[in-house]
């Protein structure tokens, strides 16, 4: 959904970290905290130029590591900042004890992915595995296509998270290298239109370090017998009921921003081509371009294909994904990563749950491409075309099928 | 709660049995003096019946008229005359035999501490009767807000218990707390499904981010000008020494301004006793056991607070509650430091329970570990350098610290020799530190009026009490 903007904002030409430093600066954090990492270290570098020549008014905390980067952002979100940083990979790793505990503090926070592959084997380059390894954590993940959809997915993200019904922190993750380092024709919005969008920040209004306000926060909760247990469950329910309002609030956030911009962000999943497609492709992030390109030209051979890209993975938008899936003969599911101990992508294995709770059984085939900074190429996506096609003919799904494999 | 007023002490083993206190009591008093001198239970000794004073005083109660009065401003209890019906039911109702009766007017005959100059301790020759004034230390502690909730639940005799009230008493409600997981909030800090034990602003960060966390709220809250807000952990030596150390060192870096307070009970002490990087070498913990092959702990203690000099905080700090005054004025030093950069304080703090320490013997344990040298007491600033505040001159030998405490039972005198070499090695370099820092400008001096900048004074009848008991 790459229409033109309608806004007057500024155009500029920049790559998807740059895109991400805007969207961050426009939503206007306190506090940002940094860490540097392949592929996201120009974002931060980005910012802290922002900020050097005050055209970003944020505190900016350059720490000794990402489980530094993560904790001093709650202890500001604690005292009521809005917040903002990036990480990648073996940063997320290290990040991981305090990201752990962001959705369980219900701690509104927005964090860049910029995805990539986790070692080992050492490998700097653009994959998901980072991502999709820590998507059962109860933070929101919303994966871009585009520069563009970078940086309107921050300010959108703010919304989702500060929204009462929500409170979540939420991860806008794009595709490493890919996105990261690619330059294109991006908006800038206007700034009063961010700051009419996103409102006053609604941050530590449950949960505050305030002499003024003295509240103990995070108790030990839980232990055999009583009130703990109950409690640790009725926190437990929170974060899940938290994350399936998400998904009424991330279209109504997308539908805000569109009206505001003229840039209208499919929320959920977007469906490309699929009014009577009889096989369909599933994608997320950078690789949906070329996807798309390859459905044109499968459609022009006059075959029925479309596409559904999904955008908001966390919460798992299982019922517009079976909605939008239900009447395929055939589903071809590409990742960026490898789910060990199901022999196949993440993705494929939500998108086969989602399906199972459908009437009619639709064979499906997991495809594994893009790894280690690999492009996942229109040829490629030939390659899952046809496959899928076989599946939807009757051939039975062997999979994954390793797209980089013999490159 | 918590008060403590000066007080008239008698140290029967002093007492010769002279009578001259009940002869200038008399004659102060112009009628019956008000102390009798009477036969103790050993041959040949003496017992003093006086007022103590009592906190909840018996005579008080089963006064009929209300005569007798608990006054709330010096702790003595007063007598009203006029009130008085002569009944005399007092005089049977204190068990100290503290209230007589003046057989000349038929009237009670109560001590009234001769307004803080008692008549009775001035005479005694030997010694025997002491005016106490080291109450009022406790007076001015005791006035200010306890900040916990009685009901904690740390170990009998717990020294970090002493540590976190006495430390948010001089800090007071103008603060945020963290509390990392270990003995703080295990004793309910933060507290336990929905409870809270503290009356400030807490939370339980992990055990290796406290310091990371601490700066952003400081950050913040330096951002929208709340400058005067004390953002503070108490924190055990695991999250401080070990996992949390690139979190201290990194916010020390950085000159957060953040006041950092380390509880070193030498150990992970509420999951059962192990070894931390602090826990220092021969120490028995359940992961460094006492066996055929293995006889407690085989390194060394990291030093952390000098490790925190080499970070050039704004102000590092030794103390233990053996020496509360000066616990008390390093606090005022630490909390001043903290709104200008990184301040450190590291408090040593016995553990009854995992270094097998009787409960009562917490304290002992607290001043001969200072007194040993096993833990000198000293502070830092990063523009004076480095300083001690009590004498290292004239130490115990390290045997008598580690005798006191279990878990250096098995200690062989191999053991017990390299302790001793660390403990004078660590003394030998602090010296050398000291004397290379020039002397402490008056704003790194005690406070006007408190006498013991250097300790020195005040410790030293400290170590004579230890070596009689
Ligand atoms: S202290 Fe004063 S009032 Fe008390 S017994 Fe001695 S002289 Fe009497
Ligand atoms: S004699 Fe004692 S009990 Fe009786 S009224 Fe006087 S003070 Fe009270």
């Amino acid at each position: 959904m790459n229409q033109l903007p309608t806004t007057t904002g500024k155009v500029i030409v920049c790559d998807g970290n740059e895109a991400a430093a805007w969207g961050a600066c426009l939503s206007r954090p306190d506090m940002v905290a940094v860490y540097p990492i392949t592929p996201q270290s120009s974002l931060v570098e980005y910012l802290a130029e922002f900020i050097a020549d005050g055209r970003m008014d944020a505190d900016l905390m350059d720490v000794e590591g990402e489980h530094t980067v993560l904790s001093v952002l709650h202890g500001a979100v604690l005292a009521g900042a809005r917040t903002y940083s990036a990480t990648s990979a073996q940063g997320l790793a290290f990040m991981f004890e305090p990201y752990f505990r962001t959705p369980g503090l219900r701690l509104p926070m927005v964090v860049s992915l910029v995805t990539r592959d986790a070692v080992s084997p050492t490998c700097v380059w653009g994959g998901q595995q980072d991502a999709m390894t820590v998507k059962e954590v109860g933070w929101i993940h919303m994966y871009c296509e585009t520069q563009q959809e970078i940086l309107d997915t921050i300010p959108i993200a703010y919304k989702v998270a500060e929204h009462p019904d929500v409170m979540l922190p939420v991860n806008v993750n794009h595709d490493g290298n890919y996105l990261s380092y690619g330059v294109a024709r991006v908006e800038l919005p206007p700034q009063s239109v961010v700051d009419a969008f996103l409102g006053e920040k609604q941050v530590n209004w449950h949960a505050c370090l305030d002499p003024e306000r003295p509240m103990a926060v995070d108790p030990l909760t839980g232990g055999a017998g009583g009130i703990g247990p109950s409690m640790f469950v009725k926190y437990r329910k929170g974060i899940c009921a938290g994350m399936q309002d998400a998904l009424r609030v991330i279209e109504e956030a997308h539908e805000d921003w569109g009206k505001r911009t003229g840039r209208y962000w499919s929320p959920l999943i977007e469906e490309y081509r699929m009014e009577d497609a009889e096989v369909a492709l599933v994608t997320i992030g950078s690789m949906t371009g070329a996807a798309k390109d390859a459905v044109d030209t499968a459609r022009e051979a006059g075959r029925k294909i479309g596409l559904v890209k999904i955008k908001t993975f966390r919460p798992f938008p299982a019922a517009r994904i079976a909605q939008a899936l239900s009447k395929v003969k055939a589903i071809g599911v590409v990742d960026r990563s490898v789910n060990f101990g199901w022999n196949c992508g993440p993705v494929f294995q939500e998108v086969l749950a989602a399906m199972y709770a459908q009437p009619v059984r639709i064979p499906m085939m997991s495809f594994i491409g893009g790894l280690a900074g690999a492009d996942i190429t229109v040829e490629h996506f030939a390659t899952v075309v046809e496959r899928t096609f076989r599946l939807a003919g009757g051939e039975t799904a062997a999979g994954p099928v390793w797209l980089n494999e013999n490159d | 709660m918590g008060v403590a007023f000066d007080s008239i002490s008698f140290k029967a083993s002093l007492c010769d049995g002279c009578g001259d206190c009940m002869t200038a009591c008399s004659e102060a008093k112009s009628g019956a003096s008000r102390i009798s001198i009477v036969p103790g239970a050993k041959a040949g000794g003496y017992e003093a019946a006086l007022c103590r004073q009592c906190g909840d005083p018996k005579c008080a109660q089963v006064c009929p008229s209300g005569a007798l009065d608990k006054d709330g401003g010096n702790g003595v209890i007063g007598w009203d005359a006029a009130k008085c019906v002569d009944c005399l039911l007092c005089t049977a109702g204190c068990v100290y035999g503290g209230i007589a009766v003046d057989p000349n007017v038929s009237r009670v005959a109560k001590c009234d501490q001769c307004d803080g100059d008692p008549a009775c301790v001035k005479v005694c020759p030997t010694g025997a009767l002491e005016f106490r004034k080291a109450g009022s230390i406790f007076n001015e502690y005791g006035a200010k807000e306890d900040l916990f909730v009685p009901g904690l639940s740390g170990c009998q005799g717990c020294n970090s218990e002493l540590i976190m009230r006495h430390a948010m008493r001089k800090i007071g409600r103008n603060s945020v707390l963290a509390t990392p997981p270990g003995c703080i909030p295990g004793m309910g800090s933060v507290g336990y499904n929905g409870k809270t034990g503290t009356k400030v602003p807490v939370f339980h960060p992990l055990l290796t981010n406290t310091a990371s966390m601490l700066s952003g709220i400081r950050r913040y809250y330096d951002r929208i000008g709340r400058k005067d807000i004390v953002v503070m952990a108490l924190a055990g030596d695991g999250g401080t020494a070990d996992c949390g150390f690139h979190a201290v060192s990194g916010a020390a870096e950085r000159g957060e301004k953040v006041l950092y307070v380390c509880v070193d009970n030498e150990g992970y002490m509420n999951t059962g006793m192990q070894r931390s990087g602090t826990t220092p070498y021969g120490s028995w913990t359940s992961t460094t056991p006492v066996g055929e092959h293995m006889k407690g702990k085989t390194q060394d203690a990291k030093n952390l607070p000098l490790i925190m000099t080499a970070h050039k905080c704004r102000y590092v700090a030794t103390a233990s509650t053996g020496y509360m005054e000066d616990l008390y004025e390093k606090l005022d030093r630490a909390i001043e430091a903290s709104f200008e950069g990184f301040s450190y304080l590291h408090i040593y703090s016995p553990c009854p329970t995992g270094w097998r320490i009787p409960s009562n013997k917490v304290i002992d344990a607290c001043r001969m570990s200072v007194d040993s040298n096993f833990n000198p007491l000293w502070e830092y600033t990063n523009t004076t350098g480095l300083r001690f505040t009590h004498s290292p001159d004239n130490a115990y030998p390290i045997t008598e610290y580690v005798k006191m405490i279990g878990k250096y039972r098995h200690l062989s005198p191999d053991q017990l020799a390299h302790i001793q070499a660390k403990v004078d090695e660590q003394v030998a370099l602090l010296k050398l530190m000291a004397a290379e820092s020039s002397p402490p400008p008056a704003a790194h001096r005690a406070p006007a009026g408190a006498s013991t900048p250097a300790g020195a004074e005040s410790s030293q009848p400290a170590r004579r009490e230890i070596a009689r008991n």
